[in-house]
C-alpha cells in the first residue's frame, strides 16, 4: 500500500507526460485530478491507522542483498500527519498554478515527481532508501525554482541545491559509517533503522555521527545559522514551489531530527539539548525580528518560517510529551498556514505583479474575500485559540517549560513578535484608504482560488477545535521515542512533562 | 623454488590463441579496414560498418571465451601464453566494458567519420588499435605486456588527438599529449624495472609469490618501483597532480572521438593500476594504499574545484574527469575487496563520458569549434531530446540518487570506509557536492538561458548513444544488482 503511495504520483506524472501536446489546456486539470488519488489513499491510511501498533503497512523488499539495502517503507504516528500534509498540499498547489503558462507539462511532472520523493522521505525506514529520497527531492525542486522562479532564480536554485546537498553529503558519510560499524559488530550488512538503532557506539563516534545527521537536517529545517538559503529560495520560487518548500521540504528536516537523531543517538541527543535549544530560540527571535522589517511580503513570510520552525525544533529537543507532540502537529500547522499564506501572496502577485508591501494599501475594501482569507491564515499562524496554530504552540511551550523553562519563556516572546509582524503587515496592506490607482481595479478571488484555499481553512478549523483526531494517532509514537530515551540513557522526563493528556482531555470539551 | 623452475623448463608453455582472440580480432580488423580503404575506396559508411562489425565480433569472442571457460572446454588454463594473460573475471569484465565503450564511441563518432573523407579508415583503424592495446593491458599479468598494451593504446590516442589538423588546438593537443604521455610511459617502465630489480619477476603472480615467500629487509627498491608504476598509470587516468594534459587534449581532439579516447584511456589505466596493485602487491597494501588515497583526495579536490571556473564544456568535462578519477581511486585503496565497485564505477562513468562528448560533438557543429558553455544556452528549446538526455547523464555523473552514478559513488565510498579511510569518504562526499555545482551549471545554461539562433543538429546515431546511456544510467540506478554482481566477479587472479 505504501509503495503505491510513492508510485502513484510517478504514474500520474507519466500520464501527464503522455498527454498530447496540442491539448495543453488538459495538463493542469488532469494533473490536479490525478494528484488527488494519493490524497485519497493517504486518507484511507489515516482512517485505518492503529495508533498503538507502531510502524504499519510495512512494505519490505530486498533491493540489493550484498549491500543490505532494502525498499523498506512504514508509517507511524510521526510520519502519518506529514503524509497527509504532503498529499493535501500537492493538489492544492497544482490547482493554484494556472498562472504558469510556459512549459506547463514539465512543471506538473516535476511537481508530481517531487511529491513521490517527499512521500518516500517520510516513509523510508531504511537509511539508504531515506537518503535516496532525501536527495531525489532536490532535483525537481531545483528545476521548479530554476525554470519558473522570478528574477534571481538561478542563484536561488543553485544555492538551495548546494546548501542541502552539502548537509546530505555529510549524512551520506555518516550512513556509510554506521552500516560499516553494524557490519563489523554483527556481521550483517544492514541499513534498516531498527538495526542501526542498536549499534554500540562510543560517545565520540556517536557525537560525530549525530553532528553529521544534525547538520544535514539543521540546514533543511533551517536552524539558525544555516538559514540563509531559505529566504532566497522561498522568494524566488514560483507559488507552488514556495508552498511545497515551506509546507513540506522544511519538515523533512524536523522530521529527520526526530526520527533519526533522537532514535539513533539518544544519549548524544540528551547531551546536545542545550545547543539545539539555544539555536532554536535564536531562530525564533531572530526570524521574527527580521520578518518585522521586511518590505517584501513573500520574504516576510519566508522569515516567519525560520521563527516557526524554531518552535518545532525547541519542542523536539524539549524531550517531553508535550514538546514532541507539539512539534509533530506543528509540522502540519505550519505547512497549512504558511502554505496558504504563500498561495495568497501568489494570488495577489498574479494580479498586481509586485510583492512589495508599500505598493498596496486599503485592499480590504477592494478585495474583501481575499482580505478575509488572509486575516484568517494570519490568525492561524499566530496561534489564535480555536485555530490549529494555537494547539501546536501551546503544546510546544508547555512541553518545553517542563524541561527548559528559560528557553520556553524566551520562545514565548516569539508569539508576541508574530502578532507584531503579521498584524503590522496586514495593516499596511489591507487597511486604510486604497490610494493607489493600480490597486483600485484589482478583482477579488475567483471561485477556483476560493476552492483552493477553502480545504486548507477547513482543516485548520478542524485541527484547531478538535486536535484529538490527530493527537491520538501521534501520541503513542512520540511516547515510544521518550520511553526509548529513558530506557537507554539516564535522562528522565521531568514530571510535568508527561501531562499532555490533560490538555487533550481539555480539548475535547 | 628450484623444483618450480625445473618444472617450468620441462613443460612447454601453454599458448592458446583463443585466450586473446578479442585482441587479435581487433588488431587484424584494424589492418583489414586500412586494406579495404586502399584497395576499394568504399563509401565511409561501409568502412564504419565494417569497424562496427569487427568490434561486434571481438565482443562475441569475449563472451564465447567466457562460456568456454565456464564450461571448461577448448581452453584449459586461466593463464594462457605462459602465464602472461589472465582469463579471470577481472579481464573478462574489462573486455566487456571496453568493447561496449568502443561500440558507443563509434556510434557517437559516426557522423564525423562520414565527413572525414579518405582519412576515415585511419581513424577507424586507430580506434580499433587503441581498444586492442588497452584490452591487452587489462588482461595482462606480465608487466612488459602491460607496457606493450599501454603503448599500443596510447600511441593510437596521440595520433587521434592530432587528427583535426586544420585546427591549431589539435596540433597542440597531440604534441602535449605525446610528450607528457611518453614521459609517463617512461616513468611506468622505470617503475617496472625497479620492481624487477627488487623481485626478479615481471609476472604479477610471480611477484606476489616472491613477496609472500620472503621477509624483505630493504624494500626500498620495490617501494620506489610501485610508486613509479602508480605515477605512470595515474597519468593515464588523469589523476591529480598528473592531469594537466587532459583539458588541452579534450579541447583539441576531434569532438566526435574525445569521449572514446578519454573513456578507453581511463579503463585501461585503471585496469592495469588495480590489477598490478591487487594482484602483485597485496602484501604491501599498507604502503601503497595511503599513497593512492592521497592521490585520490587531491584529484577529487583539484578536479571539482577547477571545473567550477571552466567556461568551455570540454575543459569542464576534463576537470570533472579528474574528480571522477579521484572517486574511483577511493575504491582502489580497498584492494581486492574494492575491485567490483571500481569496475561498476568505471563502467557506468565511461559510458556517460562517451554520451557527454556525443552531445558536445553535436553542439560543436561541423566546424567542431563551438564548445563554450554559452553555446549550450537554451539547448532545451532548440534540441529538447539532447538537452533532456544530457541533463540526465550529467545528473548521473553528479551521483544523484536513482542514477547509476549514485550507486557507483556509494559503492566506492563504502569500500574506502571499510578499508579504514574514513577521512577519504568525507572528502569525497563534500567534493561530490562541489561537483554537483559543475553539472547543475551546465543544466542551468541549457534550461534557463535564452537560446541563440545557432541550429544544432542531432544525428540519429547520437540519439541512439544518448538513449542507450540514459537507459543504462536509470536502470542501473534503480536496479544495480545484476551489474554489481557481474562486476563483483571482476577480481584479479
Amino acid at each position: 500500500m505504501l509503495s503505491w503511495l510513492v508510485l502513484l504520483p510517478v504514474l500520474a506524472g507519466l500520464v501527464v507526460l503522455a498527454l498530447p501536446r496540442r491539448r495543453g489546456e488538459l495538463i493542469l486539470p488532469v494533473g490536479t485530478a490525478l494528484s488527488v488519488l494519493p490524497l485519497a489513499l493517504a486518507g484511507y491510511i489515516f482512517a485505518v491507522f492503529e495508533p498503538m501498533a507502531g510502524y504499519q503497512f510495512v512494505n519490505r523488499a530486498v533491493w540489493y542483498e550484498p549491500w543490505g539495502v532494502s525498499w523498506y517503507l512504514g508509517v507511524d504516528g510521526i510520519s502519518l500527519p506529514l503524509i497527509l500534509l504532503t498529499t493535501l498540499l500537492v493538489p492544492v498547489s497544482l490547482a493554484a498554478s494556472s498562472s504558469i503558462t510556459n512549459r506547463r507539462k514539465e512543471f506538473v511532472v516535476y511537481t508530481l515527481l517531487l511529491e513521490a520523493a517527499m512521500l518516500g522521505v517520510f516513509l523510508a525506514l531504511d537509511l539508504f532508501l531515506f537518503f535516496v529520497f532525501f536527495e531525489a527531492v532536490l532535483v525537481p525542486m531545483y528545476f521548479i525554482i530554476g525554470i519558473w522562479g522570478s528574477e534571481r532564480r538561478r542563484y536561488a536554485a543553485i544555492k538551495f541545491f548546494l546548501f542541502t546537498a552539502f548537509g546530505s553529503a555529510l549524512m551520506l558519510a555518516a550512513i556509510i559509517g554506521m552500516s560499516v560499524l553494524h557490519a563489523n559488530q554483527t556481521g550483517v550488512v544492514s541499513f534498516a533503522l531498527e538495526d542501526l538503532m542498536n549499534l554500540d557506539l562510543t560517545p565520540a563516534a556517536a557525537g560525530w555521527l549525530f553532528a553529521a545527521f544534525g547538520i544535514a537536517f539543521a540546514i533543511k529545517v533551517p536552524v539558525f545559522p544555516f538559514h540563509t538559503w531559505l529566504p532566497d529560495a522561498h522568494v524566488e520560487a514560483p507559488t507552488a514551489g514556495s508552498v511545497l518548500l515551506a509546507g513540506v521540504l522544511l519538515k523533512m528536516g524536523t522530521y529527520g531530527l526526530m526520527r533519526f537523531n533522537l532514535a539513533l543517538f539518544p544519549q548524544t541527543s540528551v547531551d546536545w539539548v542545550p545547543v539545539l535549544a539555544v539555536l532554536a530560540v535564536i531562530g525564533i527571535i531572530y526570524g521574527a525580528a527580521v520578518a518585522i522589517v521586511q518590505p517584501n511580503l513573500k520574504k516576510l513570510i519566508a522569515y516567519t518560517s525560520v521563527s516557526h520552525l524554531g518552535f518545532i525544533v525547541l519542542g523536539t529537543f524539549a524531550l517531553t510529551s508535550g514538546g514532541l507532540q507539539g512539534a509533530v502537529i506543528q509540522n502540519v500547522n505550519h505547512g497549512l498556514s504558511t502554505g496558504a499564506l504563500f498561495l495568497l501572496v501568489g494570488m495577489i502577485y498574479d494580479r498586481r505583479h509586485t510583492k512589495m508591501i508599500d505598493d498596496f494599501g486599503g485592499l480590504q475594501k477592494i478585495m474583501p474575500i481575499y482580505a478575509g482569507f488572509f486575516l484568517f491564515m494570519i490568525f492561524a499562524s499566530i496561534g489564535l485559540p480555536g485555530l490549529n496554530g494555537f494547539v501546536g504552540e501551546f503544546l510546544v511551550l508547555m512541553g518545553s517549560y517542563a524541561s527548559l523553562p528559560v528557553y520556553a519563556i524566551l520562545a514565548a516572546f516569539g508569539v508576541v513578535l508574530a502578532a507584531i509582524y503579521f498584524l503590522w503587515a496586514y495593516e499596511r496592506v489591507f487597511t486604510g484608504i486604497p490610494d493607489k490607482e493600480e490597486n483600485r481595479i484589482l478583482a477579488d478571488l475567483t471561485p477556483v482560488e476560493i476552492g483552493v484555499l477553502a480545504p486548507l481553512a477547513v482543516v485548520i478549523i478542524v485541527l484547531g477545535l478538535y486536535p484529538k483526531v490527530m493527537l491520538d494517532k501521534i501520541e503513542p509514537s512520540t511516547e515510544a521515542i521518550l520511553n526509548r530515551i529513558e530506557a537507554t540513557t539516564d535522562y528522565e522526563v521531568p514530571a510535568p512533562g508527561r501531562l499532555a493528556d490533560v490538555f487533550i482531555a481539555g480539548g475535547e470539551e | 623454488m628450484t623444483a618450480l623452475l625445473a618444472q617450468a623448463t620441462l613443460e612447454p608453455p601453454v599458448v592458446s590463441w583463443l585466450g586473446i582472440a578479442p585482441e587479435v580480432i581487433l588488431g587484424v580488423g584494424a589492418a583489414i579496414v586500412l586494406l579495404v580503404e586502399v584497395q576499394w575506396h568504399p563509401r565511409r559508411r561501409i568502412l564504419a560498418e565494417l569497424t562496427g562489425a569487427v568490434v561486434a565480433v571481438a565482443a562475441a569472442f569475449a563472451v564465447i571465451l567466457q562460456r568456454f571457460l565456464d564450461a571448461g572446454q577448448g581452453i584449459d588454463t586461466l593463464l594462457p601464453f605462459a602465464g602472461m594473460i589472465a582469463l579471470d573475471g577481472f579481464g573478462v569484465f574489462a573486455r566487456y566494458v571496453l568493447l561496449a565503450v568502443t561500440g558507443l564511441g563509434l556510434l557517437a563518432a559516426w557522423r564525423m567519420i562520414e565527413g572525414l573523407g579518405a582519412r576515415a579508415a585511419e581513424m577507424l583503424a586507430l580506434v580499433l588499435l587503441a581498444t586492442a592495446g588497452f584490452s591487452l593491458m587489462a588482461v595482462s599479468t606480465h608487466l612488459m605486456l602491460t607496457f606493450l598494451g599501454l603503448e599500443v593504446g596510447s600511441i593510437s590516442l596521440y595520433v587521434l588527438a592530432g587528427f583535426s589538423r586544420e585546427r591549431s588546438e589539435s596540433d597542440e593537443a597531440a604534441i602535449k599529449y605525446f610528450l607528457l604521455g611518453a614521459f609517463a610511459s617512461a616513468i611506468f617502465v622505470y617503475g617496472v624495472a625497479l620492481v624487477f630489480a627488487g623481485t626478479g619477476e615481471f609476472n604479477l603472480i610471480g611477484v606476489r609469490d616472491y613477496l609472500t615467500g620472503v621477509v624483505l629487509f630493504e624494500p626500498g627498491v620495490i617501494l620506489v618501483g610501485i610508486a613509479l608504476v602508480i605515477v605512470g598509470l595515474a597519468f593515464k587516468v588523469t589523476a591529480a597532480p598528473f592531469h594537466s594534459w587532459a583539458p588541452d587534449v579534450y579541447q583539441g581532439a576531434p569532438a566526435g572521438i574525445v569521449g572514446f579516447m578519454a573513456a578507453v584511456a581511463k579503463i585501461g589505466g585503471f585496469a592495469a593500476l588495480t590489477r598490478v596493485l591487487v594482484s602483485a602487491f597485496p602484501a604491501m597494501i599498507d604502503d601503497w594504499a595511503p599513497v593512492v588515497a592521497a592521490i585520490s583526495a587531491l584529484s577529487m579536490v583539484v578536479g571539482s574545484v577547477l571545473a567550477i571556473v571552466q567556461d568551455d564544456i570540454r575543459r569542464l568535462l576534463a576537470y570533472s574527469g579528474v574528480a571522477h578519477a579521484g572517486f574511483i581511486l577511493s575504491g582502489v585503496v580497498a584492494g581486492a575487496a574494492g575491485t567490483g565497485e571500481v569496475w561498476f564505477y568505471l563502467s557506468v562513468y565511461t559510458i556517460q563520458l562517451v554520451a557527454s562528448f556525443a552531445v558536445v560533438a553535436a553542439v560543436s557543429g561541423s566546424t567542431m569549434a563551438r564548445s563554450a558553455l554559452t553555446d549550450y544556452a537554451g539547448l532545451s528549446s532548440r534540441q529538447p531530446f539532447l538537452a533532456a538526455t544530457f541533463a540526465i547523464v550529467l545528473l548521473g555523473m553528479g551521483g544523484i540518487p536513482l542514477t547509476s552514478g549514485f550507486v557507483a559513488k556509494f559503492g566506492v565510498f563504502t569500500e574506502a570506509w571499510t578499508a579504514g579511510f574514513e577521512w577519504l569518504v568525507v572528502v569525497g562526499a563534500v567534493t561530490s557536492v562541489i561537483a554537483f555545482f559543475i553539472y547543475l551549471r551546465v543544466i542551468l545554461v541549457m534550461y534557463m538561458d535564452d537560446a541563440p539562433d545557432q541550429v544544432v543538429a542531432a544525428p540519429l546515431t547520437t540519439r541512439w548513444v544518448l538513449g542507450l546511456v540514459v537507459l543504462a544510467t536509470l536502470v542501473f540506478g534503480l536496479f544495480p544488482g545484476p551489474l554489481l554482481d557481474l562486476a563483483g566477479n571482476a577480481v584479479p587472479l
